[in-house]
């Protein structure tokens, strides 16, 4: 216990130098404004923002990183409550009972709660964070090669997984990303691989090209089909008192703290993220309310549930990515993924020899939790102008910021190729409700995987049983396996319970 | 056709061609010569394997028997707005290096604007928001974050 607060202790060092504290503060800034971005949310706002990391310190890049992302899961919600749009996949309960909200004049309300169960839901997923990282990182030390490369089949599954309807697609869509990663240089035999004899390839494909041409590119072609039709709906810039009455915050209470727990455990688990936790936190408090009619016609704490869940769950997500180096979604795959960048292996070995970095990231949720807190309330009347801006004039401005960031990677200008005909699969995948969370997250260990496959390969002199030799790898394997039968399971049950 | 069996289909060609690709690639000289080609050839089995299930399950329920509403559509106007987009990327990247970040910028966002925010009464607008942004991130890059970008044949920007 004496270890964990010395080790948080530094962290707060870390994370309270003017520099690292400008940064979570813009980090907030950017996130909220791009979580209340119908259609952008928080995976592609990271995304589109992960260059400007690159020449930051790894640990100021990775504060900016987790700030941008609870910015944007503070931010997603604003959409949600006054236009009835969702910012991303998470926000959608928020807007059953949010808006209806704002319909009946209540916005500051639902605004302040909002902001007020993010916080509280954010703060304690932070405080479980603080108790669960250090044992987990120790209990992955015991991972080798062969144990990594059966998470990593777990973490990859239970993402395709994540809808029995797209389970197939899914699994196409990860395979796509891993093929994607097998282009260039192979980096054991160091023979050329799928390049074509073309020069540009030999280095790869890098990640981040992958997650900005599928998802920001992807996006802006995606939404370019709606912008003749475009309405821009007026949206509510001024307001009374951001705040909440006593009423609500005795309504409130209750659920924030039921649902924070719930959101954090669904957001360790690979695969399931936001929208799920906020879902279940809504549907939880939902049947045990005493109020049930009220929900979807403006009932405060079927706003305050989801939004604690949805954020405890960001916090959640963050525990596989930091302690095992296994990212569980697609916004910690691009965390992880710019951490390689900057030379960095999160896992276990982060701990250990960065615990700097390690502990100043965890440190800087607390403070991120109250800096987004800050924003979202005083602020709300100011920020939320951003949605009054047409898509007509901000898309263009995303690809050119999309462009400027890819560019800086690799300094190369045929980087641009590869991000628009990448930027033209992401928009099929989507017209063809292909998910697209998988690709990302196989583009992203898709090389380690290989990697941990290959050794383990050597270790076994070319026996495949070393992938069934240790009780951690069996296990994974019951889960990996679980979890693409999982969704199976449950519609069974769920018919089976209709029909009686 | 079912927009499912569209997604096997291409999911069994993309496989295909892959596997071809793997089955190609260099053996390895040192332990086991296929090391190097099991996992891509395993990922082109999948794929194929994936595609064909897709494919399999949905000429089962009648490839065109779906509700065609529902089909993923493609509208001209909104294809060619797409196109259109396309084209601008790939100039962008001709001139990039060419003609510096700020002039070629300017061009690229200019047309972007004109040929999604429209021309008529807009061109103001559409003129400041460009300029802002193409010094703008000129000016945030090379003199906040030191990141250099290409120069224009002028010296200047």
């Amino acid at each position: 216990m004496g270890e964990i607060f010395t080790h948080l202790l530094n962290g707060f060092s870390v994370a309270m130098t003017p520099y690292n504290v400008l940064w979570l503060v813009l980090g907030s800034a950017l996130g909220t404004v791009l979580g209340m971005l119908p259609g952008l949310g928080p995976t592609t706002g990271i995304a589109l923002l992960l260059p400007l990391t690159f020449t930051m310190p790894p640990a100021t890049a990775l504060i900016a990183m987790s700030a941008i992302y609870y910015g944007a899961m503070f931010g997603g919600s604003r959409s949600s409550i006054l236009l009835n749009v969702p910012g991303d996949g998470a926000a959608v309960a928020s807007c059953f009972d949010g808006y209806p909200m704002a319909q009946q004049g209540r916005a500051e309300a639902a605004l302040a709660m909002s902001a007020i169960a993010s916080f509280i839901g954010g703060l304690m997923a932070t405080v479980a964070f603080v108790f669960i990282a250090l044992p987990m990182a120790r209990f992955a030390l015991k991972f080798g090669p062969a144990e990594y490369f059966v998470l990593m089949i777990f973490a990859l599954a239970a993402t395709a997984a994540i809808s029995k309807a797209a389970l197939l697609k899914g699994l196409i869509s990860l395979i796509f990303g891993l093929m994607l990663t097998t282009v260039g240089l192979d980096f054991q035999a160091g023979t050329a691989r799928f390049t074509f004899g073309i020069d540009e390839l030999q280095g790869g494909i890098d990640f981040v090209i992958v997650i900005i041409g599928i998802f920001g590119i992807g996006e802006v072609f995606e939404n370019l089909e709606h912008i003749a039709r475009e309405v821009v709906k007026p949206v509510q810039t001024k307001f009374g008192k951001i705040w909440i009455s006593m009423e609500d915050w005795k309504r409130s209470f209750w659920p924030i703290l039921r649902e924070a727990p719930v959101g954090f455990f669904i957001g360790i688990l690979p695969g399931a993220g936001g929208t799920i936790a906020a879902m279940m936190a809504y549907n939880n408090e939902k049947q045990i309310s005493k109020r049930k009619d009220e929900f979807g016609k403006g009932a405060i704490e079927g706003l305050a549930a989801p939004e604690s869940a949805n954020n405890a769950c960001s916090v959640g997500a963050m525990i596989p990515m930091l302690t095992l180096g296994v990212p569980g979604s697609g916004t910690t795959a691009i965390m992880l993924g710019a951490l390689l960048i900057l030379g960095l292996q999160p896992g276990p070995l982060l701990f250990e020899q960065h615990p700097d970095i390690a502990w100043g990231v965890i440190a800087s949720m607390f403070l991120g939790n109250v800096v987004c807190a800050v924003i979202n309330i005083p602020l709300a009347g100011l920020l939320v102008r951003v949605l009054s801006v047409p898509g007509r004039i901000l898309y263009p401005l995303i690809v050119a910021v999309a462009f400027l960031g890819v560019y800086t990677i690799n300094f190369a200008a045929m980087d641009f190729v590869l991000l628009t005909i990448l930027g033209f699969i992401g928009y099929l995948m989507k017209k063809f409700k292909v998910p697209t969370a998988p690709l990302i997250l196989a583009s992203v260990v898709g090389q380690m995987m290989e990697q941990s496959y290959r050794q383990s390969m050597m270790l076994s002199d070319g026996s495949f049983g070393i992938f069934f030799g240790s009780p951690i790898c069996l296990v994974l394997w019951v889960l990996a396996i679980g979890s693409l039968v999982w969704p199976f399971i449950s519609e069974a049950r769920a018919a089976k319970k209709k029909a009686a | 056709m079912r927009p499912n069996a569209w997604v096997g289909l291409v999911a069994i060609v993309f496989g295909v061609a892959y596997g071809i690709q793997a089955w190609g690639l260099p053996r390895a000289r040192i332990g086991n010569p296929m090391a190097p080609v099991y996992f891509p050839l395993g990922l082109a089995v999948l794929m194929v394997l994936l595609g064909a299930i897709v494919f399999i399950i949905e000429a089962r329920k009648g490839l065109n028997s779906d509700d065609k509403s529902k089909r993923p559509k493609f509208h001209f106007q909104s294809m060619k707005l797409i196109l259109f987009v396309i084209v601008l990327c790939f100039l962008y990247t001709a001139l990039f290096d060419r003609i510096g970040f700020v002039f070629s910028t300017i061009l690229f966002l200019m047309a972007m604007l004109l040929g999604i925010n429209g021309g008529r009464g807009k061109l103001v607008k559409n003129t400041v928001i460009t300029l802002v942004f193409s010094f703008g991130m000129w000016y945030i890059f090379v003199n906040i974050f030191q990141i250099s970008l290409p120069a224009s044949p002028l010296g200047i920007f």
